[in-house]
């Protein structure tokens, strides 16, 4: 096993796990941005000739930043004050409540879909809502929006919590003994401390909202009357579905893909740049009015309003489909199928989070421990990519970038599974790199004076001390593949099952009985792994 | 047995040169402490040493061999940093039995070792603990047991005693430099603290920016230090300049303002301009005996042991004198003084040519 450990092979491995990224996830993500050159007169022809196909992609390109940039200001209004009740109160219950908001995350976003659609829509009769569900909405967009608020509330409440967790309150205190009222004290010292944890929320909820397809897919199929509304992301669903007999729909999908790759990864950088640069207003003060609103009934009406929020926009319509399932007329349906494609989702996760590990791990460990090299700084950029950009566009840009070769591209369960690993393995390597950066570098150091080979140090003693970051980020590779439905689609068409799959082709087919049965399935699943993961994280805290 | 050899090993990161063409041979047995300021390069030297950092240029050699690119784990030097990294998921004893269990040592002579090692560092009766479950001290035994259980006969120790609070620190220096010496370890130990160097090492080698400045026994360094920095570093000086008046067995330097001082004979000749290094400890003030200066008590700081004295004298400065505190109550702020010392303590440098001030920086 020496050469394990010569310099040369561990030179070697490192290059290749720095190709394996480069060539397998970045690349391929990004490939379709190469088609501006080279194919424009196509992507004239049949998008910038075509007034229809131009009009068509623009409003789904508009209708999907608007979206994601008003569910980021609702996530916001919202996430605050809950963030701040999570972090700096005590009560009973706080551990259920924290449990709560991490609910949403465990329910597939195509299962999330149909629940939302369900409850808030004026959904097709054969849908058969139940009598007490709102029923009432007719607008796609309104609808598309707070299914949107659902998925990516958490993940804003939890960035802000975390940044929270880490700002000292004693800064608050000192201003309120030196006579700033709560509020004020609280706005002008603390939200300042916030940028960093802003931009991480904001910049997830917005790539979550984005990037969503499946739930999209589903929701605007169980509409009573959709009115041809799409977002960009289902509508690359929706083309690919139609590419194999209309191969000039290859140059509009195209086109999308790099809209929306392209204005994702401007919108990344604007943003950083923009929450660093832009000062909240700290500077004045209205002492008598935030006095006031500091005391009395206000408070309480903030975490009055944040509870019901958190309630009714997106705890119920989150598991109103455990209410339909009950009401509506049973029927069966294709069960073989069923688990066919669940057997296809669970082997394409399992395979994925494997993958994702074994060569996410040494990257993580370069970027963590060559911080100021400038390759190491370069990855760390690069990892985010795949994060940001909306997962429909990379498959679609990853299917693209190996139909160049045709054996690969001859087996779409490969794809799926290419596709698959390019937007989850930056949640293992971001999660590991965060844990080795947290553990001293002399452990491994000493270790190798003690006459441990570079592994066995790596083994015996660094990796006891990150597995549950480890774990964690496997779990939510895991969990984030087995939900996705946009890469599968636009990377294979329906050519490969997967459960979330199944589900879009159910509501399309209107068996909507079936398809909560499968959405059911699909949430317990889910939420094992779900609990798993708390269960995991609790512990790292406490040790 | 092994003999540490350093040949013009450079090492820089961006502009900040670490090593600096070091040169240094540490022999067998020898306990030798590295002092220097902070980002001196202390780190850097044992780092290299102990295979962690690749030099640019140079070699490490080992008894004679070159062991520059050699692997850490080959070495057998271990290293000890300032928090121990004593494996947190790890008992006492499987910190104290990781080197053994690596190279497969039987079950058998694991047991014994592992007694015989807790024997040494007094930790048999917490074989079962996790590091966290143990104070400073004990950390830093399980430690060194651990780096003895290893086979090393090299130890290297990286400021092993600043987690420590101080009357702790204060015991452990001998019993860490004993074991040391009893079980025939070469030592190379790095601190910031000279009082620790002092009291430590056979030998010390003075660092600065990346270059070796003085090596020496704790009383060469101290007493014939070879620029006014060592002497300033290594116990607190007073600089006086002046030029060389005259030397006949003391040299006699004549300062700015016409006064002169004494100090010990020096190759410089005379004429030559020059800066007079008293230690601080070795500067007297008296109202009887006269003195070559002549001030006023500033301020007076009790330090227990000592009273640390600063005299404004005219023309020089502040002058500053630690005197044994039996003689509170004798010396009051605002008394007029002699300032004196024994020519033989006095040493004499040459002017530094970045000036007196940027010598004396420590940074």
């Amino acid at each position: 096993m020496n050469w394990i450990n010569s310099r040369k092979f561990r030179n070697g491995w490192l290059a290749f796990v720095i190709i394996f990224f480069l060539a397998f996830i970045i690349l391929p993500t990004i490939w379709i941005l190469s088609y501006t050159f080279t194919d424009w007169d196509l992507i004239q022809k049949y998008v910038l000739d075509d007034p229809a196909a131009l009009q068509l992609i623009q409003d789904a390109i508009v209708a999907s930043f608007e979206i994601a940039g008003i569910v980021v200001i609702i996530d916001i209004i919202f996430g605050l004050p809950m963030a701040w009740v999570l972090v700096r109160k005590e009560f009973r219950g706080k551990q259920f409540l924290d449990t709560l908001i991490d609910m949403p995350l465990a329910v597939p976003t195509a299962a999330l879909g149909f629940s939302a659609a369900i409850f808030w829509a004026v959904s097709k009769p054969t849908a058969e809502a139940p009598w007490f569900a709102v029923g009432g909405i007719s607008s796609p967009f309104l609808l598309i929006l707070l299914l949107h608020v659902v998925f990516s509330y958490p993940y804003m409440v939890r960035s802000l919590a975390a940044i929270l967790e880490q700002i000292d309150q004693t800064y608050e205190t000192a201003g309120q003994t030196l006579g700033a009222s709560k509020l004020t004290a609280a706005r002008t010292i603390t939200l300042p401390l916030f940028r960093a944890g802003l931009v991480t929320g904001i910049i997830l909820a917005m790539a979550r909202s984005l990037s969503e397809t499946g739930g999209t897919m589903i929701a605007l199929a169980t509409m009573a009357n959709s009115k041809g509304f799409q977002t960009g992301p289902s509508l690359i669903g929706t083309l690919k579905a139609g590419l194999g007999t209309n191969p000039d729909l290859a140059a509009p999908l195209a086109f999308i893909s790099i809209l929306l790759i392209a204005l994702s990864l401007v919108l990344l950088v604007v943003l950083k740049v923009l929450v660093m640069k832009v000062r909240l207003p700290a500077g004045r003060v209205w002492p008598k009015w935030e006095k006031i609103l500091s005391r009395g009934i206000t408070p309480r009406l903030k975490d009055g309003i944040s509870g019901v929020f958190l309630i009714v926009v997106v705890l119920i319509p989150s598991f109103f489909i455990f209410a339909y399932v009950f009401t509506a007329t049973a029927s069966q349906g294709d069960w073989q199928t069923f688990w066919d494609s669940l057997f296809n989702s669970f082997v394409i996760a399992g395979v994925v989070t494997v993958v994702d590990i074994f060569l996410g791990i040494p990257l993580a460990l370069y970027i963590a421990r060559n911080k100021k090299g400038r390759l190491s700084k370069v990855l760390d950029v690069l990892v985010n990519v795949p994060l940001i950009v909306p997962t429909a566009a990379l498959g679609y840009s990853l299917g693209v970038f190996w139909a160049g070769a045709p054996v690969i591209s001859a087996i779409p369960f490969l794809l799926v599974i290419f596709a698959h690993i390019a937007f989850t393995y930056p949640l293992v390597v971001r999660n590991v790199e965060g844990a080795v950066e947290e553990v001293d570098a002399a452990y491994e150091d000493t270790a190798r004076t003690l006459g441990a080979k570079r592994l066995q140090a790596f083994r015996k003693v660094l990796f006891p001390m990150i597995k549950a970051s480890v774990l964690a980020g496997a779990i939510m590779a895991f969990t984030r593949s087995l939900g996705e439905t946009g890469a599968t689609i636009a990377v294979a068409g329906n050519s490969v099952n997967t459960a979330p799959v199944f589900i879009v082709d159910l509501i399309n087919a209107e068996q909507f009985y079936m398809a909560a049965l499968t959405c059911i399935v699909l949430i317990m699943v889910s939420f094992a792994f779900m609990l798993a993961l708390r269960g995991i994280t609790r512990k790292r805290r406490l040790g | 047995m092994p003999s540490i050899t350093l040949k013009g090993v450079r090492k820089s990161y961006g502009d900040i040169r670490a090593a600096d063409g070091l040169d240094l041979e540490v022999l067998d047995g020898e306990y030798l402490c590295i002092l220097g300021p902070t980002g001196s390069g202390k780190t850097t030297m044992l780092r290299t040493i102990c295979g962690l950092t690749l030099p640019e240029s140079g070699a490490v050699m080992l008894d004679g061999t070159d062991i520059t690119r050699w692997e850490p784990e080959d070495r057998g030097a271990v290293m000890l940093s300032q928090t121990y990294s004593l494996f947190p998921q790890m008992t006492v004893a499987e910190n104290v039995l990781f080197g053994p269990v690596l190279k497969g040592m039987p079950d058998e002579e694991q047991k014994h070792l592992l007694a015989d090692m807790l024997d040494i560092v007094r930790l048999s009766s917490r074989a079962d603990a996790l590091p966290r479950e143990l104070s400073g001290g004990m950390m830093q035994r399980t430690a060194l047991a651990r780096a003895l259980a290893s086979g090393t006969e090299i130890l290297l120790l990286d400021e092993p005693l600043r987690a420590l609070d101080a009357r702790l620190r204060i015991s452990l220096r001998l019993e860490l430099r004993s074991l040391a010496k009893d079980l025939g370890l070469t030592t190379i130990h790095v601190t910031h603290d000279q009082e620790e160097a002092l009291v430590m090492a056979d030998r010390i080698a003075v660092l600065r920016q990346g270059r070796i400045v003085q090596v020496g026994t704790p009383g060469e360094v101290f007493d014939y230090p070879v620029s006014p920095f060592v002497a300033n570093f290594v116990g607190q000086s007073n600089f006086f300049t002046g030029r060389i008046e005259s030397k006949a067995g003391k040299t006699i330097i004549r300062l700015l303002d016409g006064r002169t001082v004494p100090a010990r004979a020096c190759q410089y000749p005379v004429g030559e301009d020059v800066v007079v290094g008293v230690k601080v400890g070795n500067t007297d003030i008296s109202k009887e005996e006269q003195g070559p200066l002549q001030g006023r008590i500033e301020r007076i700081l009790f330090e227990g042991k000592f009273l640390f004295i600063d005299i404004q004298v005219q023309g020089v400065g502040l002058v500053s004198s630690k005197v044994p505190s039996w003689r509170m109550g004798k010396l009051n702020v605002g008394d007029d003084v002699n300032v004196r010392w024994a020519w033989e303590k006095a040493t004499v440098f040459q002017m530094p040519t970045r000036g007196l001030a940027e010598e004396l920086r420590v940074d």
